[in-house]
């Protein structure tokens, strides 16, 4: 059996990085994260920029903003804990068992990679894989390989980038850490410093009996820590696979584009966290907090899952484009359900038909252009309402042997008009003989009818009609054929279709 | 005395600089077609209307227009191809294309808005002149009708020639059938291929009902531009009578070939 081995990750200044992370643009900022309730807000978290410009933890709200070209931001949870959840995603690729070990504003978790050196080879090449899959989800961490538990936790703490510990070296690598990466109890603290004792190495060389019996029995945990001996119970956690990305803004945004700039960036994250899962997004619901308390919500649906992010990207514009916010955005939450990756095996000679994922697009484009319930197939009713049909949404089904009915042979085919069109008709023995609409007289050559139809007479929905087929000629002496429908509810005439 | 193919090789030379190869006969090539299923039509037309080109079919009401190009998109459905229709005015009858064998799940039906006579008729056709930019530029399409055929002529010739060569240079680079039904050409040297419908014969009044109404095409661009006349088969009563001998009488015009569809089919030189 291999010995133990653990990976340690510590990702510190986590709300700023958590900020940061969506908002790509401040990123060679300086950025600094301010908590508690105003006015005593304080700065909780800062990237690097933010340091070097001088500020510093702690440093009060109007001080902060009192430093020449700094951001300030308001601490989200919320986004925090997204961020968490795709640095445990990202972890989880390479070993199932994950303990979290979070301190204060940091985000740290300990790894156990025992026995995955044949999957993703030494330790060392297994952490900087796992740091270039942290980076591209832009989250930045330092890591730590030790065989003990609490040695990788205490290593990654207190230095920054990639320290493998090999078996038995645990004591060496923590022997000149200051001893405030243990968190001791402050009274252990205070008398240590009394001591004069400084580093991990100093407490670790300390007589155990004569400790104890000074300090009591938890001065050998602390003792042990600093060896690098202190034993440990793994307690894994479960890695929550939830494709959700969120970023609420500090003022409300009413511009599209600036929205659809944080929605390309989270669109990437979801896909790319969803690839590697071997899977693809499957459906996009975005939802959104307006200003005045009001919500937005609309769910986006692919013909196929999919992870291109340009197509998907594409579907959320047209989409907000089609349904635009009626206020102005507050936070933007973007949640997708993952499903199988589509594969479509293509007939050699079967006939074309257009990409699903393109067709999407094009369709979306066509309903801004022509109107959301205007674009479709058309589907019969089952009802013998003349011209009665309702749209359902084109798909292209993919199948390798279509049915093939027998051809009708051709026939009259009509011209409907939409909305029908009221004439005055002229009888004669309850024949029409001429009617007229709007612009000119027909004269009737031959009429053939009346086809009642009636129906739905138990709903709204009723109609009693008279129709007839007629023969006519214009005032041009152009013979048409139509269709002429008297409403007997109403007593009206409509010239409803024409023969072509 | 030099061959004729040094006669030949000479002359070329000499006109080399206006007309390039000017007596080397022009390699043909075989245009791709689809048949449109009214084998008379398929056979003026060699096979039937081409593919990756426009077409247009044109006349005034009752001339036929929406019967044929719902029975090409029948055959091309039937082939389990995808078709749309870009309706300017939302004048398709859904049952009428049913009725002629349009499968209508493989039918994409794009309805322009039209807010009525009074509107503004230019804002449906610009609705569709974009949607069939859109659905030439997607691809995939085996057929796609571009209805203008209750547009005025003023209006649609209003559509520039560039707008036509585009749809053109689309439909032949996704090898989509470009049907466009007008009441007068629109697409001028765009069009592969210009159907002129007419209708050809009032039906008889002594019946019940509506049957027996012809139409007579007449094609330009062809290489048989011979006019062909088409009868179709009544409407009503019900559809159990529908396949029932509609088209059964014959027309003699002199040199007009007639032909009649619809269960059965005659004709005559």
């Amino acid at each position: 059996m291999s010995p133990e081995l653990y990976l340690s990750i510590h990702a510190d200044e986590f709300p700023a990085q958590a900020l940061l992370r969506l908002r790509t643009d401040l990123a060679v900022q300086p950025v600094a994260v301010l908590d508690g309730h105003p006015p005593l807000q304080t700065v909780c978290s800062l990237n690097r920029h933010a340091r070097l410009k001088g500020a510093a933890l702690g440093m009060p709200r109007l001080e902060a903003e009192g430093i020449p070209g700094m951001h300030l931001l308001a601490r989200s949870l919320e986004i925090e804990a997204a961020a968490r959840s795709v640095l445990h995603e990202c972890a989880a690729h390479f070993s199932p068992r994950i303990e979290a070990v979070s301190l204060s504003t940091a985000c740290s978790c300990v790894l156990d990679i025992t026995g995955t050196e044949r999957l993703f080879g030494p330790p060392e090449t297994l952490a900087y894989r796992l740091r270039a899959a942290l980076s591209t989800a832009g989250l930045r961490a330092s890591f730590a390989v030790s065989s003990n538990f609490h040695t990788a936790r205490i290593k990654t703490v207190a230095t920054r980038g990639i320290t493998v510990i090999p078996p038995g070296h645990e004591a060496n690598a923590l022997s000149k850490l200051p001893l405030a990466v243990l968190d001791l109890p402050r009274d252990h603290a205070e008398t240590l410093t009394i001591w004069g004792i400084r580093t991990l190495g100093e407490l670790a060389a300390l007589p155990e009996s004569e400790l104890v019996a000074r300090l009591g029995p938890q001065a050998v945990v602390s003792r042990d820590l600093a060896r690098g001996a202190q034993p440990h119970t793994f307690q894994p956690i479960e890695a929550e696979f939830t494709l959700r990305e969120f970023c609420d803004f500090e003022t409300p945004v009413e511009q599209i584009n600036s929205l659809l700039f944080i929605g390309a960036r989270m669109i990437d994250c979801l896909a790319a966290r969803a690839s590697a899962h071997a899977l693809s997004l499957a459906s996009l619901v975005v939802h959104m907090e307006l200003t005045g308390g009001r919500i937005y919500r609309r769910p986006i649906h692919p013909a196929l899952p999919s992870t291109d992010r340009k197509f998907l990207l594409k579907l959320l514009q047209l989409e907000i484009a089609a349904h635009p916010p009626q206020a102005a955005v507050l936070s933007l939450t973007l949640s997708a359900e993952a499903g199988q990756s589509s594969s479509v095996q293509l007939g050699l000679f079967a006939p074309q038909t257009p990409e699903p994922s393109r067709l999407d697009v094009t369709i979306a484009r066509l309903k801004a252009i022509a109107g959301e319930d205007r674009v479709g197939s058309p589907v019969l009713e089952d009802t013998h309402r003349p011209g009665s049909f309702r749209m359902e949404s084109f798909t292209v089904r993919t199948q390798s042997n279509p049915p093939t009915p027998e051809l009708a042979s051709p026939r009259m085919a009509l011209r409907r008009m939409r909305p029908p069109v009221p004439v005055r008709v002229q009888l004669n023995a309850l024949e029409p003989v001429a009617f007229r609409d709007r612009q000119q007289t027909f004269k009737v050559s031959a009429a053939y009818g009346p086809w009642k139809t009636s129906g739905c007479w138990w709903s709204t929905e009723t109609w009693n009609t008279e129709e007839w087929d007629v023969l006519a000629e214009t005032g041009t002496g152009a013979p048409v054929a139509c269709v002429l429908v008297r409403n007997c509810t109403i007593d009206q005439w409509q010239l409803e279709a024409f023969y072509d | 005395m030099p061959s004729a193919s040094a006669l030949r090789i000479q002359i070329e030379h000499s006109l080399e600089r206006r007309f390039p190869a000017a007596l080397s006969p022009i390699p043909r090539t075989i245009v791709e077609t689809a048949a449109t299923s009214i084998p008379e039509v398929d056979r003026v037309l060699n096979g039937g209307l081409p593919v990756g080109a426009i077409s247009e079919i044109t006349g005034p009401v009752f001339s036929g227009r929406t019967s044929l190009a719902l029975t090409f998109l029948a055959a091309r459905t039937h082939e389990g191809c995808v078709c749309a229709w870009v309706d300017v005015h939302d004048a398709l009858d859904s049952e009428s294309a049913a009725a002629n064998g349009v499968a209508l799940r493989q039918l994409l039906w794009i309805r322009c808005k039209n807010a009525g006579p009074s509107a503004n008729p230019w804002a449906p056709l610009d609705q569709a002149i974009r949607a069939t930019d859109l659905l030439l530029q997607a691809g995939g399409f085996s057929a796609l009708v571009l209805d203008l055929g209750s547009t005025a002529p003023e209006h649609g010739l209003r559509i520039p020639l560039a707008t036509w060569f585009r749809f053109r240079q689309a439909a032949d680079r996704t090898r989509c059938s470009l049907l466009v039904l007008a009441q007068q050409p629109l697409a001028q040297s765009s069009a592969a291929v210009v159907l002129e419908c007419a209708p050809l014969k009032a039906p008889s009044g002594n019946q019940t009902v509506l049957a027996n109404c012809g139409y007579q095409l007449r094609t330009s661009r062809s290489a048989n531009p011979a006019p062909l006349s088409i009868a179709t088969g009544q409407r009503k009563p019900p559809a159990s009578t529908w396949l029932a001998t509609a088209a059964s009488q014959r027309e003699n015009r002199g040199p007009l070939r007639q032909v009649f569809v619809s269960g059965m089919v005659e004709a005559s030189a």
